[in-house]
């Protein structure tokens, strides 16, 4: 079986306890305006084109089959590019491809209490796909992390939950209108797996929310997701300060993007300490 | 750190710690006296006694001096031995035919005799051998040692005294005290076996000035006297750290203020930890307040390495380690026993527990206590690849299979391999025609054997000369394996042409091949085989082979002071891993330019797995450069500790860490100004980036950093 991958990658220390490897999922069912990760929206496989680096010493003109009339993505422009200006991003890989990247590290994963995290894009969107490489990674007891928006169908929660160990879970907001502005879509199937899953995982579940300046880092909106999860059964809370590192590759993806703001100072400490008390559970940073 | 530790540390870092030599106006000797054994000795004997130890209010310890060439001086420095420096006035920094050059060679002294037995139970060992030894030049030798041995206790009894008459001097009672236990104490030590912790420490202090190198396995050496004063109360562990300090800015102002090296860790390269002759890590109590020690103090030297084994506890790894984390001067490295003492014990023969009785020396050098570094010659171990493509390109270019290809390149390999240790035998034959007197004292062999040092006197060494190189030949085998005989991109004929211009006219080719080249670093199936391969050769070469004292050749990869990679690479044509004309060429082993891509564990597997017959443990390095984000949270910390547990467990031989971001690097360069505390570590040394040379600047700057 094939999936559609756009990055992996080893020696993660971030998307979960300890050393990970990190497979990211392409295509995802968001359009957040602040994405980190562009790239990983569009299902297909792209092209993308960082005009900052353009020399235009026209080789990728030269080189292209269809004279870019109609990109084949056969990937001979970002090849012969002198710049790295062009990038063909996605790559199609069968499970067996991706599980003996993941297999390299088992080492570190057992020293460490790591393992691997599927990401995105969406990893639930490529169900049949994901859930082949959990049952993989459980055959050998390699633990294993999902990180997901959550807008997906529950039967697909369903199907994955036997072979989880922890659900990354990402809350942007509760209110459903800011959610559509932020996002374009309602966070209504959100809400309602999260207080499922809370209900019925036993693993380990963190919530992972972006915090963004000039979106939802306002004592109104953090009081209202605190509320929220308040009554479910949570692992762990992160918060994400906003940065921008994914505005120049969003211009390369031909994504829209917003700039916003990081979060003021003193913010996200403060939402630590009140998250840490009105749950009893790790809030990090 | 005390007051009086303070007051030495600036003393120290002005420089006025380090004893000048003094001149010495050599008389004429009585020839009919018996102790007169040669010109040579003589003139030693005086040359000790008429030195000038440091001494003043605030020492506890004295009894150093330097040689300054006017006699044939201690084994590491050199100084008055002709035919060492008549060997490098022709070969040193002169590369032959682009192959070979001569390097310094390290000397480390053993002080498990003198703590022991003092230099009195040394001197009986020299009876005993001269009534089994008894060619002319073996009893001239011997008698030599002895005449030495005396000058040593004399100088210590000179140096009580002086120390007597300075206390007088003092009003200040605590220091009057302290300076009259030192006068007392020299009349017994090194004369004597110690008595107690102090005096141990004093007789390395003193016994350092005969061969000023590197204090070999100083938790070893001390470990007994310190448990034993600890137990009896006549020790605190804050005194301990006293004496220890103490010792180490001994070893700073070893080195004079104005020499380049003041500031690197070049010298007094030291151990602890490893494994005992019966098995058990030695990492202890002391070896954690020897590292405590150090790192409270702001200097620069010595340079410690901790010795790991399968049996160090996690948590005296993450000590060591957080140490190194907050230790701004970069004074840690790390290597792997486990390694290392399958190499000792199956590649060369020693028996385990002679073979645990090694140190690291210098710029990571490993070294037998008691025994000089066999060789560090440099070779251009990429210039065989050169060959091939630029002189012999009709052997290959019809070569219809990579197995056929690599035949062809083993051969060219091993013959380039013979001449670089052939050559280095003969920097060695230069150098043995200089006798050594002092320093063999302190050395094992030397004594039972009637033999020098210089000459094959140690009972147990090993000889590794350093490839400079090796990670652009696994990258350019990579690249013919998988463009022209995989996947059939690239001809041989055009890979050949294109090497010959200098990739003018192939600009497209070497974009492809630096884009899509399976470099070594990634941990795929094709680089590590192609690595193993590589690896199995020099193994197959080397295995059982030795220099002419008998020591077996090993491979190293590291650089020392000097910029071989710059001087062999700016002769070295252009190579099929990309690189052009006269580049650089890459020394230690993983450090890829940004070619090794999947992150830190990719690089940290290939690394531990190229060399499955520990050939590869003798001069070798890993440098590791790592954003400064990836150490500042505690709980990363703790993953990257693991990571390189894992790294040792798997096979790794050597790390040693920078913390800093390409940026940071990038703009150091270009104002100095606002980075001239940015310390990194560059071969085994560390040093200022803003004091080194461009080459070598750009070399860090080109080092993967790896962040998280």
């Amino acid at each position: 079986m094939n999936g559609i991958i756009f990055d992996l990658q080893r020696a993660s220390f971030v998307d979960g306890p300890g050393i990970r490897t990190t497979v990211f999922f392409k295509g995802c069912n968001l359009n957040c305006l602040w994405c980190h990760n562009p790239e990983g929206i569009n299902l297909k496989r792209g092209l993308l084109r960082y005009s900052e680096k353009c020399s235009a010493c026209g080789k990728c003109t030269a080189i292209c089959p269809t004279k870019q009339s109609d990109c084949m993505l056969c990937g001979k422009c970002a090849l012969l590019c002198p710049n790295d200006a062009l990038e063909l991003c996605g790559r199609i890989v069968s499970v067996d491809d991706v599980f003996a990247e993941l297999e390299k590290d088992r080492a570190y994963y057992e020293k460490s209490g790591g393992g691997v995290t599927f990401s995105g894009g969406e990893c639930m969107l490529q169900i049949d796909f994901l859930e082949e490489l959990l049952k993989k990674c459980k055959d050998v007891n390699i633990s294993t992390a999902i990180d997901t928006a959550g807008n997906v169908a529950w039967s697909h929660f369903e199907r994955v939950m036997p072979y989880t160990d922890i659900f990354l879970y990402d809350v942007k907001c509760i209110s459903e209108s800011l959610h559509i502005q932020g996002t374009g879509v309602s966070n209504k199937f959100i809400k309602e797996n999260l207080i499922k899953l809370a209900s019925q995982f036993s693993g380990k579940i963190v919530v992972r929310i972006p915090v963004i300046g000039g979106y939802n880092a306002t004592y109104e909106e953090m009081n209202t997701i605190a509320e929220f999860l308040a009554s479910l059964n949570i692992s762990q809370i992160e918060l994400l300060p906003y940065h921008k590192l994914g505005m120049h590759k969003s211009e390369a993806a031909g994504v829209s993007y917003k700039e916003f703001t990081e979060p003021p100072a003193g913010f996200l400490a403060e939402w630590k300490n009140r998250l840490n008390s009105a749950h009893r559970c790790k809030c990090n940073p | 750190m005390t007051e009086r530790i303070k007051k030495l540390t600036e003393l120290t870092l002005k420089g006025e710690m380090h004893v000048v030599p003094r001149n010495v106006d050599f008389s004429q000797y009585d020839k009919s006296s018996p102790c007169y054994v040669n010109e040579d000795v003589s003139r030693l004997c005086e040359y000790i006694v008429k030195q000038e130890p440091v001494i003043n209010e605030y020492c506890s310890f004295t009894g150093r001096f330097n040689f300054d060439g006017s006699v044939i001086g201690d084994a590491f420095k050199r100084g008055g031995h002709a035919n060492t420096f008549a060997a490098l006035s022709k070969y040193y920094l002169k590369p032959i035919d682009n192959l070979s050059t001569m390097e310094w060679q390290h000397a480390t002294a053993s002080y498990f005799k003198v703590l022991e037995k003092g230099i009195e139970g040394i001197k009986e060992e020299i009876t005993l051998s001269l009534k089994l030894h008894t060619e002319p030049q073996e009893q001239e030798f011997l008698r030599g040692l002895n005449a030495v041995a005396d000058a040593m206790i004399e100088w210590s009894e000179l140096c009580s005294n002086k120390v007597s008459e300075f206390a007088k001097t003092i009003a200040d009672p605590k220091a009057k005290q302290r300076l009259e236990r030192l006068s007392s104490a020299l009349l017994r030590v090194p004369r004597y076996k110690p008595e107690c912790f102090y005096e141990a420490v004093l007789s390395i202090f003193v016994c350092f000035s005969a061969d000023p190198d590197s204090v070999g396995t100083l938790d070893r050496f001390l470990t007994p006297f310190y448990e034993r004063d600890i137990k009896s109360g006549v020790l605190t562990r804050d005194e301990a750290r006293e004496y220890l300090q103490e010792l180490f800015l001994m070893l700073q102002a070893s080195t004079p203020i104005s020499s380049v090296h003041f500031t690197r860790g070049g010298e007094s390269h030291f151990c602890i930890g490893g494994y005992l002759p019966n098995g058990d890590d030695a990492f202890n109590e002391l070896s954690a307040l020897i590292v405590e020690s150090l790192i409270e103090l702001p200097t620069f030297i010595p340079q410690i390495t901790l010795r790991w084994t399968k049996k160090l506890s996690s948590e005296a790894f993450r000590f060591v380690l957080d140490c190194e984390r907050n230790d701004p001067h970069k004074r840690i490295a790390f290597t792997n026993d486990d390694k290392r003492i399958k190499c000792f014990t199956e590649n060369c023969n020693i028996p385990f527990e002679d073979a645990v009785q090694y140190t690291m020396v210098g710029c990571n050098e490993p070294a037998f206590l008691g025994a000089i570094t066999g060789s560090t010659s440099k070779g251009n171990i990429l210039r065989c690849m050169e060959t091939l493509f630029h002189s012999k390109s009709s052997l290959i270019v019809k070569t219809n299979s990579y197995d056929e290809f690599y035949s062809i390149f083993e051969n060219e390999l091993f013959a380039d391999l013979q001449q670089i240790y052939d050559y280095d035998d003969m920097y060695n034959a230069e150098r043995a025609k200089d006798i050594n007197y002092i320093s063999c004292l302190f050395f094992n062999g030397c004594i039972e054997n009637a033999k020098t040092l210089t000459q094959g006197g140690c009972n147990v060494a090993i000889a590794s000369p350093m490839l400079i190189g090796i990670t652009n030949l696994i990258d350019s085998l990579i690249i013919v394996k998988q463009f022209v005989f995989q996947e059939k991109l690239i001809s041989m004929q055009d890979l050949i042409s294109a090497l010959h211009s200098n990739w003018a006219g192939y600009e497209d080719m070497r974009t492809i091949i630096l884009k899509r080249g399976c470099f070594w670093g990634n941990d795929d199936e094709l680089s590590n085989s192609v690595a193993q391969q590589l690896y199995q050769s020099l193994y197959n070469f080397l295995k059982g082979k030795k220099n002419l004292f008998g020591y077996q050749w090993l491979v190293g990869d590291l650089l020392g002071y000097n910029e071989h990679h710059k001087m062999f690479g700016e002769k070295t044509l252009a190579t099929p891993d990309g690189r052009c004309n006269y580049d650089l060429i890459k020394f230690g082993i993983g450090q890829s330019e940004g070619k090794d891509r999947e992150g830190l564990t990719a690089l940290l597997n290939s690394i531990a797995k190229c060399d499955a017959n520990a050939i590869a443990c003798g001069s070798t390095i890993t440098n590791l450069y790592l954003d400064e984000k990836l150490v500042s949270e505690q709980a990363n910390f703790e993953k990257l500790a693991d990571m390189l547990e894992i790294f040792f467990n798997q096979g790794g031989v050597h790390f040693q860490l920078t913390y800093a971001s390409k940026d940071d690097l990038v703009s150091a360069k270009a104002s100095p100004e606002n980075y001239k505390s940015l310390r990194v570590r560059v071969t085994g040394f560390s040093d200022y980036f803003v004091k080194l040379k461009p080459s070598i600047q750009d070399d860090i700057i080109s080092r993967t950093v790896h962040r998280s």
